[in-house]
Formats: C-alpha cells, structure tokens, sequence
C-alpha cells in the first residue's frame, strides 16, 4: 500500500478508493453574487421601462428616422475611412520608425511625436480652418515657379478634412500599435527569414505582420472602437454624423434624454459587431496555434 | 568551397572567435566540437553573414560573403545582395525557427516551389505532414521540416547549429538520421553537434573549438581517440 500514507486509515484499500463516489466543490457565495447582481440589473431595466423621463415613443419615433439613418453612414463611412487610410498610414510609419536608416527613423519618431501631441479637436479645427492659413494650395519647383494650383477650400471639403484629421491622428497610434507587434515576433523568426535569404519587404509581409497581427488586433480593434466613436468629435465641424444629428434634433425639439439614447443604442448595436467581427479576425490569425 | 580566413569577433569585450581559419571541400562533412561558449554557434553565423566578423573574411566557391572586392578596395553589400547570397548558405538552427503560422509545407514553400517544397518533405519522410502546423508537430519532425527548409534554396552548403540539442532524447536519432543520409547524398555539411556517436560516424573531419580558435583538427579517429592537444582531452573525458 504506497498510497496509504496520504489517504486516511479508514480508506487504506485501493478498491474503497475507486468505488468511493466524488462529490464536487461546492461554492454557495458565486449563486449569492449572481441573486444580487440580477437584482440590480432588475432594478436597472424596470426603471427603463417604467420611469417616463427615458422617453421611449420618441425614441421609438427617431431611432430609425431617415435623418438618424443618414447620419449612422456618415459615421461609418468616418470610421471606415479614418481607419482603412489610418492604418494604411500607420504601417508605412511604423516601418519607417523601425528602420536601420537613422533618417527615416528619426521622420518616423517625429510623425508619432508630433500627431500624438495635438489633440484631435484641435487638429480638427485646424483641418477645418485651413483655408484661411493657405488660401491656395499649389504643385510646382519648391521656391520656383508653380505648375498648378487649387483653391484650398475647393479641395479639402469639411468632410475630407475631417477624414484626413481622423486619419493622421488614427496613423499615429496605429504606428505604436504596429511596431508593438512587431517587435514581440521572436527573433529567431527573423533570424531564419534573413537565414533563407528572403529579401525585406516579403519577410515583413509574409513572417512578420501574420505573427505580430496576434498582438496587433486586440490593440487595433481597441483603435477601431475609440476611433468609431471619437467621430462625434467631428460634430464641432458641422458634420451630420450621428452625434451631430441628435444635437441638432433635441435643440429642435428638447427631448435631450430620448436622442440621447438614439445615439447610444446606435453606438452599442455597431460596436456590438465590430467585436464579433474581431472574434472572428482574431480567431483567423491564431490558426497556427491550434492542437 | 567554404574559406573561413582569420576570422575575429568580438561582443563587447568578450572576444569570442580569436582567428579562426577553415576550408571545407566540396561534399565534405565537417563536425565542430567545443565547449559551450568556444565559439562554435558564431562561427556558423559568421559563415553565412548573420553576425559581421569583426576581421577576416567568409568565401564560398571564391565568392566573398558580404562583400565586393574592387579596385583594391572590399566594399560592404548591401543587405538586399546579402540575402540572394545566404541561397547558398543553408541554415539549422537549434530552436528549429520554423514559421508557426504556416503549415509544413508552407515553411517549405516560403523559399520554392510547391512540387519541389513537396520533393524535400518527402526527402525528410514527413510528407504525410505537409498540412500539419509547427506546432502539431514533435520537436524531431520539426526540425526534419527545417531541413528540409534549409534544403529548399539549393544551398552549396548546410550549416547546422547543434540541431538535436532541444530535442528530447528519444527524438534525437530521426533527425540524425536524416543527416546522415545528406551526408551520404553528399551535402557539403558544417555540424556543430555534441553527439560525439554522429561525428565519429558522419564527420569526415573533426574540428576541435576552445577559446575562440581552432585547437585541433583531423580525421575522426584520431581528433576522438588520439588527441594531441590536452584542451582536446579534457573536452573528449567529458562528453564521451
């Protein structure tokens, strides 16, 4: 009997042992959390329903109104494009912040420095204004002649400088987000990339980036979200997007709580499939860890 | 074919290769002993250019690794010219390296053609696992992939970095194995290995590392049986 010293003296027989029946751990404090967590979130929906302030007809009356639809767009078409250019933007700066080239890594650095210090409202305002600083924007010999030029205002609508705002200020943070992923790819990868004589461009495309998506997308899809809603930033240059839109409405017509609620259950539903869409996106790139 | 000439590197103030010379022969095999932090490991990656010798040069059929000889003068590559001349330098590393988001076949294909990727798998019996990722894989067949990996470029020669010294024992002689199978194909093989049974088997020289330069080389049976040098037979009382 080896196994006697650890069991008790009543139980020495190794047959006791394997017909004794097992009775699992119990933990009675997890049902009392969970019976007091439900109670507050009863408490919680039966004020939604019962109490009138929340305004539930108007709610009703503008969640899918056209105008409130519209604006939805403008956000996601704000958010698509603020990402998509923003990250496109990013990874060029990030490669540019990691390379051997003390130039290009000192330009890198100094995009990051600079865009993280504005803030984007300001930055936004600046985009927006940026007719009075430069009243004509023109290509030609620097300190030469011109060859063609453009009435800023005609180019840079306050939708493309609210995207190109968006955009520069989501390049940034895209970049560290890159680079973070970047630099936690195990040498040794590089290593055998450079060992097989893969010429640069194809190792971070190929060895790299899939390995540092997995650190990346947490991170990015963080960006994304934060980025999807920062667009109501966008608001204090008169874009109709959805916040802008609410505001308008309830100075309308003063039901501030009812449009507010408009906004958010829009925000929850979109931000609600932007995470699944990162479940999935996530899942995709761990393919190589599966048993 | 490969000419290591007086090659120096130093990290820091740790001198680790203090003059090293070598030639290896075309379809010759060539096994590396020494103790660790002899040397051994950054001779091999002086060889195919991942660490830069501080002095001496690395040749492969008179081809300089690295650099440019003109007008009297040695002009460094750029990196984009390193990279199409490590082609011909194949490399095993001890931690196998794979790419863990791509399949077997993947890893292979990175570097050739999806016939031939499949050509050097079946060459390392593992083409019943081109599908299969790294990390499905035991550590033996993993390093089986890298071979077949490293074979995948062609290269005029193998380097191998201790390839059995992260795998668990009764994984060790599959991967030897298909070493010794190279070597008798006639690959050009550089092995630094402590399985001294391989290197009395496999090697057709012995070359003993300790303090950063060559201190013995021969035949096998002689380096194994009949060393000269006192350094060799305290390393050799060892590990045998």
């Amino acid at each position: 009997m080896t196994s006697s010293g650890t069991l008790t003296p009543m139980s020495t027989k190794d047959d006791d042992l394997a017909s004794s029946p097992v009775v699992p751990a119990r933990y009675p404090w997890r049902w009392v959390g969970v019976a007091f967590v439900l109670v507050l979130a009863a408490q919680f929906v039966h004020g939604l329903v019962t109490n009138p302030a929340w305004d539930w007809p108007t709610f009703a009356r503008y969640f899918t109104a056209q105008s409130i639809l519209t604006a939805v767009g403008t956000t996601i078409v704000l958010t698509v494009l603020g990402t998509v250019l923003g990250f496109a933007l990013g990874i060029v700066v990030a490669v540019l912040r990691m390379s051997k080239s003390p130039f290009l890594s000192a330009v890198g650095w100094t995009y990051i420095w600079a865009f993280r210090s504005i803030p984007l409202i300001v930055q936004l305002l600046f985009w927006f204004n940026i007719s009075y600083l430069y009243s004509r924007l023109s290509l030609g010999i620097p300190f030469g002649p011109e060859l063609v030029s453009f009435e800023t205002i005609a180019l840079i609508s306050p939708m493309g400088a609210a995207v190109l705002g968006l955009a520069l200020h989501q390049a940034a943070y895209a970049a560290e987000i890159v680079r973070s992923g970047v630099i936690s790819v195990d040498r040794g990868q590089l290593e055998a990339a450079a060992a097989l004589g893969i010429p640069r461009f194809r190792q971070f495309r190929r060895i790299v980036l899939p390995q540092a998506m997995r650190s990346i997308l947490p991170n990015a899809a963080n960006e994304v979200i934060s980025l999807f809603k920062g667009t109501s930033v966008v608001s204090v240059m008169a874009i109709g997007e959805l916040f802008y839109q609410v505001q308008v409405i309830y100075g309308r017509n003063a039901r501030v709580v009812a449009l507010l609620m408009v906004a958010t259950v829009w925000y929850i539903i979109l931000t609600t499939l932007l995470s699944i869409g990162q479940h999935h996106v996530e899942r995709y790139f761990a393919r190589g860890d599966r048993r | 074919m490969i000419k290591v000439l007086g090659v120096h590197k130093s990290f820091g103030s740790l001198e680790v290769l203090r003059g090293v010379s070598l030639t290896v022969a075309a379809g010759e095999v060539v096994v590396v002993l020494g103790p660790s932090g002899s040397g051994k490991s950054t001779l091999l990656r002086t060889i195919n250019h991942l660490e830069k010798a501080d002095r001496g040069f690395v040749a492969i059929d008179g081809d300089l690794i690295g650099y440019r000889r003109r007008a009297g003068k040695l002009h460094e590559l750029k990196e984009r010219e390193i990279l199409k001349q490590r082609k011909d330098i194949g490399f095993v590393f001890q931690n196998f390296n794979l790419f863990p988001h791509l399949t077997a076949l993947e890893n292979v294909a990175e570097v050739a053609d999806l016939a031939s990727a499949r050509h050097f798998l079946e060459r390392v019996g593992l083409e019943d696992k081109a599908s299969a990722y790294p990390r499905q894989l035991s550590g033996g067949q993993q390093q089986r992939v890298a071979i077949a990996r490293a074979l995948a470029t062609r290269p005029k020669v193998v380097l191998f970095d201790e390839p059995t010294s992260a795998l668990d024992p009764e994984l060790v002689g599959e991967v030897l194995d298909v070493m010794r199978d190279l070597a008798r194909t006639g690959t050009t093989m550089v092995v630094v290995t402590h399985e001294i049974g391989f290197a009395r088997e496999v090697a057709d020289r012995i070359v003993f590392i300790d303090g950063g330069v060559i201190v013995e080389e021969g035949a096998p049976d002689e380096v194994l049986d009949r060393p000269v040098h006192d350094r060799t037979r305290a390393f050799l009382s060892k590990v045998l």
